[in-house]
């Protein structure tokens, strides 16, 4: 009897796809090796029960070489072997490597099933698969699919129940290379094909000269759609709402309210000039859902639309390569790339993908660095929105000083912290273009995901401060920091609550800013210090998580130090 | 028969794997991959100033640091 299904298959071969076809439940899939890193679990309907389906970390063989790798192991192993079924993806366009895995399990005498994924990719590049021939010599039910599509999925589920354990002899690693060629022979027939666009890009995007000209122009490119696309949805959709619709409706609404009324103060705030702003009233109507809708969300779209397509067609393990060198430097390698890019959405989903990463070292030093210089979307759309008022300048410099401030970080990091930092290992994967009906979703997923995080922290945190500035509990603290705020920032002793809501929320922090009236040196100085200083407190926790006690402290003093030299350098040195 | 590193050899060159000069761990892991002793590979390309070496065997390509490259030693005709 099955009680339980696992998924399991070499890296990006397509699990998760597969995963969410057969459960209905959505889990973000990548074109790169390592976009699960922990196991994920759903439920599929087979014979009118429900059995548990698990998606497993991507896997090279049953013998771990990464973490994720050995999660992948031990969990196949929980279960009695007559308990489960296995179902093994295989990226049909790449037979021979996935088939090292699929001998594996078979041989240690796991209930398989192959799934040949991405069957109509190969055939695109002239991969022609014999299945039955396959099944026959396998002596385990094979399936061609293509999860993107849904194609061969129901036979899939259909075929579950025909999983049976084969014995054979166990191989040695040797004998198991020469049996794969045998069975290639066999099974496998490539078409001759000339040399296609895609090919020659994939090829140009990995050497030196042509790399790094299509690095330079892919970046602009991504900078100057998150930008036109951000700007687009504030200008044509939201500030209208705002400005035009909602303005007008809370005004009429708090007509014959007292200004100086405590309900007044939560919800609308301070009015500038007699009117309502929604970048300085600090109202839980008012400036709350105005930064979160307002500011953020049109940026975490365009981000997230970029970042998404960069990810799906497979470009980012070629950057992983480029910047192998430099990352190098850090102690880092170069698919550490690829955690500071989704570090760049949100700190949480990038410090959680060090993962990939194979030492601890390099985990702390790429989670330190994420924490202090990798600024989020919201602190980003916040930045550009109130210091771009001031010039592109200004704005610029933030992420010059960050980018500067990490690259001398991680060389310390580099030189100070006892070990090496390994060498790197990567599969490329082809381009591939994914229907937009995936990507879609994935961005419709994201989207959702900020939103339900962001929103009520967002509300209840303007709520809260508004409460505790109404009854000036602030005045303590602020007292305490000005001498180090003022003396050492030159920022004015007000900032402190600003710093200190950046815990909560970086978004808001900077929000928080908007009323002081600083000048653009201050918020310069404000928001590059709430870019380094502690991390806000959903970050803390996987920081904590993911590093342990010890070293969590360790990255927070590394913090707190960095953010004293380098606000007072700024205030002293360089912006006099 | 020439042999040479991996490093070495030079770009879109064809040659097969004689030799692995590392510990057990990087054969396994490599082996995993599929880069075992025999097999032809067809190096793509080298991002120079010691970074990684890019080579295809059979219908993956592989980004390898420029020290794991340098253990692997090729023989070409």
């Amino acid at each position: 009897m099955i009680k339980k299904i696992y998924l399991i298959g070499n890296p990006n071969v397509g699990k998760s796809v597969v995963f969410s076809r057969l459960t209905g439940v959505h889990v973000i899939s990548s074109n790169y090796p390592g976009t699960t890193i922990e196991f994920v679990k759903g439920y599929l309907g087979l014979g009118g029960k429900r059995i548990e389906v698990v998606d497993l970390p991507g896997a090279y063989s049953l013998e771990p070489s990464s973490g994720a790798e050995e999660v992948a192991v031990s969990l196949l192993k929980e279960y009695p072997k007559g308990e489960i079924a296995v179902i093994n993806i295989i990226d049909s366009t790449n037979l021979e490597r996935n088939l090292l895995l699929t001998l594996q399990l078979i041989e240690e005498g796991f209930p398989v099933i192959a799934c040949l994924n991405m069957c109509d990719d190969a055939v695109h590049r002239g991969v022609h698969i014999d299945a039955r021939k396959l099944e026959e010599i396998l002596c385990v039910p094979v399936i061609p699919t293509c999860a993107v599509t849904g194609a061969g999925i129901k036979s899939l589920i259909e075929r579950i129940k025909d999983i049976a354990p084969v014995r054979k002899t166990e191989l040695s690693h040797e004998e198991r290379w020469k049996e794969i060629g045998r069975i290639i022979e066999q099974v496998q027939r490539l078409e001759h094909r000339h040399h296609r666009l895609r090919e020659v890009l994939e090829d140009a995007s990995v050497r030196p000269l042509t790399g790094f000209i299509m690095a330079a122009g892919i970046i602009y490119l991504s900078f100057k759609i998150v930008r036109f696309v951000g700007e687009f949805i504030i200008n044509k959709i939201t500030d209208p709402i705002f400005y035009g619709t909602i303005q007008p409706l809370l005004e009429k609404m708090t007509l014959h309210w007292q200004e100086k009324s405590f309900l007044f103060h939560l919800l609308i705030g301070d009015l500038v000039n007699g009117k309502i702003d929604f970048k300085q009233s600090l109202g839980v109507l008012t400036t709350a859902p105005y930064i979160e809708f307002g500011m953020v969300l049109p940026y975490v779209i365009s981000f997230y639309f970029v970042l998404s397509l960069l990810e799906d067609i497979g470009y980012l393990p070629r950057l992983a390569i480029l910047l192998d060198n430099l990352l190098h430097r850090l102690g880092l390698h170069g698919y550490a790339i690829i955690p500071v890019l989704l570090g760049f959405g949100c700190n949480v989903p990038g410090i959680l993908s060090t993962r990939v990463l194979e030492s601890k070292r390099e985990r702390f030093i790429a989670a330190t660095i994420i924490s202090i210089g990798v600024p989020c979307v919201p602190l980003q759309a916040m930045i550009v929105g109130l210091l771009g008022a001031f010039g592109g300048f200004y704005a610029g410099g933030v992420y010059l000083t960050l980018f500067f401030v990490v690259m001398v970080l991680g060389w310390i990091l580099n030189k100070l912290l006892p070990g090496y930092s390994p060498e790197f290992l990567l599969e490329i994967p082809p381009y591939r273009f994914p229907p937009l009906a995936i990507l879609g979703r994935k961005l419709y997923f994201r989207i959702k995901g900020f939103l339900f995080e962001a929103v009520p922290i967002v509300l209840a945190g303007v709520l809260f401060i508004n409460i505790l500035l109404y009854f000036r509990l602030f005045d303590i603290v602020t007292g305490i920091f000005s001498p180090v705020i003022h003396g050492l920032f030159g920022l004015p002793k007000e900032a402190i609550v600003a710093l200190a809501i950046g815990f909560l929320r970086k978004d808001v922090a900077v929000g928080m800013l908007a009323p002081l009236g600083l000048s653009a040196k201050q918020l310069f100085i404000a928001t590059t210090l709430l870019a380094m200083s502690f991390p806000c407190i959903a970050t803390f926790i996987v920081l904590w998580k993911e590093l342990g006690v010890k070293d969590l402290i360790k990255s927070a003093l590394i913090m707190v130090t960095i953010s004293i030299i380098v606000g007072s350098a700024l205030n002293f040195v360089i912006l006099r | 028969m020439k042999k040479t590193s991996l490093v070495h050899l030079k770009p879109n060159c064809r040659g097969r794997i004689s030799e692995i000069a590392g510990g057990v761990l990087l054969q396994n892991r490599l082996m995993s991959m599929g880069l075992y002793i025999g097999r032809e590979v067809i190096k793509l390309s080298y991002i120079g100033l010691r970074g990684p070496v890019v080579i295809k065997a059979g219908r993956s390509v592989l980004a390898l640091g420029h020290g794991m490259a340098a253990k692997i030693i090729i023989e070409t005709e």
